[in-house]
């Protein structure tokens, strides 16, 4: 998996320079084209996409930044036709 | 789930029942079977018993000499029934402890031999589905697309193929389409493929939407193909359409999201159970945000796949439950695909499903010549075209029914409540809660019309 998704609650106006700061990621470790995607704007909630690394050290620790992940970014198909 | 019920009755009735000059009905021997809808067209069958023909031998054993007693003492009764898909292990285990005379029950499942596989020719072609879907009474209704934004996210349209087959006008809405970072090209104007055929197969019933061209499937993003992407990409696919949806006047909000895609494998994903996986795990961001563009007032409709037991598309890994990740969303309609003849595609995935177990939700239409956009001769095929084929349905509806007057939860229920029922107890895990019917939706809005009146 050479990305992962980590989700982090920001308040407006939310930025990726700000993301990146809260989350202790360097841009190395952050697709940066993809950027910072809210997913909930009720709730500041939003998404960024990671290397595998940065994603376990930001995410799966008590101690880690991010409000959660990694989570996982599977490839996706069309479904048809049936082969 | 359709199941034999073995029964033993008293001598009596199990010598009516084998007496072919005896007329015996399903009520003679096994009413009241609590949880069992009984099939009252079936005769009950006397069924010998299996008897080892050398004392100390297996009574059940194939390769011993047996013989078979019809003696009302020895035999039993078989009669066929329902129970529902969800219920089933509960009510099997209710039943022997509640009535003595209960054998055993048994699976019958279907042995029909002739469901529509992929490679096997179109049934029927979209005039077909047009028909089947009272297009013309949809129209006399006002209920033809129109004011309606209808989101394809797929490979990309070609509007032009799709105008040209049609032989009717297309809309585009380029302003309020979108690319995944990386992917160029003009909305409406992308190689013919599979988004093409989404297409034309949503504007059957909903001609006047304005379609939306969403190409994620296009993205180049690492780890993808020539016609895949990747779940972030769809996930900031639908961050732009909130930004359409929340654009959209209150009293006009009509956004349709028709996704004929979806994760075939585990392999990429993390294991069910752990907090990261896609695949059974509400708190994804991609589930999440899925709730929350249909809680923001947009229907998205997923194709519920190719992986039916009968015929399944030979990518589907999932050892089971292959309705997978948001193709099984609580606030989505998950579509399965019935040829034009009315049967189920031997390829459309079977519930349940793992995020919400009532999954498919209903059935549409599939397997017909329509676009031909998957190469000549070739059917618009899969569960990917029956879900556009029902998106149009809804976007017809969203014309004179935007989402503040008729939440997508109601028009949800709606197309569940007045869908064709093929079982006799209601939902099951092949056709969900059955075929949509615009006939049943068309009366249900004019009662609710009438009522708000």
């Amino acid at each position: 998996m050479a990305k992962v998704l980590v989700t982090v609650r920001l308040a407006a106006p939310a930025t990726l320079e700000g993301a990146m700061r809260r989350l202790g990621l360097t841009e190395d470790e952050v697709d940066t084209g993809y950027g910072l995607v809210p997913v909930d704007p009720g709730r500041n909630l939003y998404v960024l996409r990671v290397t595998e690394e940065a994603g376990r050290r930001v995410g799966d620790s008590d101690a880690g930044a991010a409000d959660g992940g990694p989570y996982s970014d599977p490839p996706i198909e069309p479904y048809g036709p049936p082969r | 789930m359709r199941v034999l019920i073995q029964l033993r009755p008293s001598p009596d009735l199990v010598a009516a029942v084998a007496d072919p000059s005896v007329p015996s009905m399903t009520s003679d021997v096994a009413d009241g079977l609590p949880g069992v809808v009984l099939d009252h067209s079936y005769a009950p069958v006397a069924v010998p018993r299996p008897m080892p023909a050398s004392p100390g031998g297996d009574p059940l054993s194939l390769n011993q000499p047996l013989v078979f007693s019809m003696a009302p003492q020895d035999a039993s009764v078989v009669v066929r029934g329902e129970i529902a898909d969800d219920e089933v292990t509960s009510r099997v285990a209710l039943l022997s402890a509640a009535r003595r005379d209960v054998v055993a029950v048994y699976a019958d499942p279907a042995i029909e031999t002739t469901l529509t596989c992929g490679g096997d020719p179109a049934v029927g072609d979209w005039h077909d589905v047009e028909r089947l879907l009272r297009v013309p009474d949809l129209t006399a209704e006002g209920l033809d697309g129109s004011g309606v934004r209808l989101a394809v996210v797929d490979t990309g349209i070609n509007a032009a193929y799709v105008k040209a087959t049609r032989g009717h006008d297309v809309t585009v809405d380029h302003e309020r389409s979108w690319n995944p970072e990386g992917v160029s090209g003009t909305p409406g104007d992308f190689p013919v493929d599979h988004g093409t055929m989404c297409a034309f197969d949503a504007l059957i019933a909903a001609p006047k939407a304005s379609l939306l061209d969403v190409p994620v499937l296009l993205s180049r993003r690492q780890g993808g193909s020539t016609l895949d992407g990747l779940l972030s990409d769809a996930i900031a696919a639908y961050a732009h359409l909130r930004d359409v949806l929340d654009a959209q006047p209150a009293e006009s909000r009509a956004l349709v999201v028709t996704n004929s895609w979806g994760s075939f494998s585990p392999r990429w994903d993390f294991p069910p159970g752990h907090p990261g996986n896609y695949s059974d795990n509400p708190a994804h961001p991609f589930n999440l945000i899925v709730g929350s563009l249909a809680e923001a007032g947009a229907d998205i409709l997923f194709a519920a796949g190719n992986c039916g037991t009968q015929c399944r598309d030979g990518r589907c890994a999932y050892p089971d439950r292959p309705i997978v990740g948001a193709n099984s969303h609580p606030s989505a309609l998950s579509i399965g695909g019935i040829d034009t003849a009315g049967t189920r595609v031997g390829y459309s995935s079977q519930g349940p499903g793992r995020l919400a177990a009532r999954k498919p939700d209903v059935c549409a239409y599939t397997h017909f010549a329509g676009s031909g956009a998957l190469g000549d001769g070739e059917p618009d095929s899969g569960t990917s075209a029956a879900c556009p084929v029902a998106a149009g349905l809804v976007a017809a509806v969203r014309s004179r029914w935007p989402s503040t007057v008729l939440p997508p939860s109601q028009l949800r229920t709606l197309l569940r409540r007045t869908a064709d029922d093929r079982s006799a107890v209601g939902y099951d895990h092949d056709y969900g809660y059955g075929v949509v019917d615009a006939a049943g939706i068309i009366a249900a809005l004019r009662r609710r019309a009438a009522k708000a009146a």
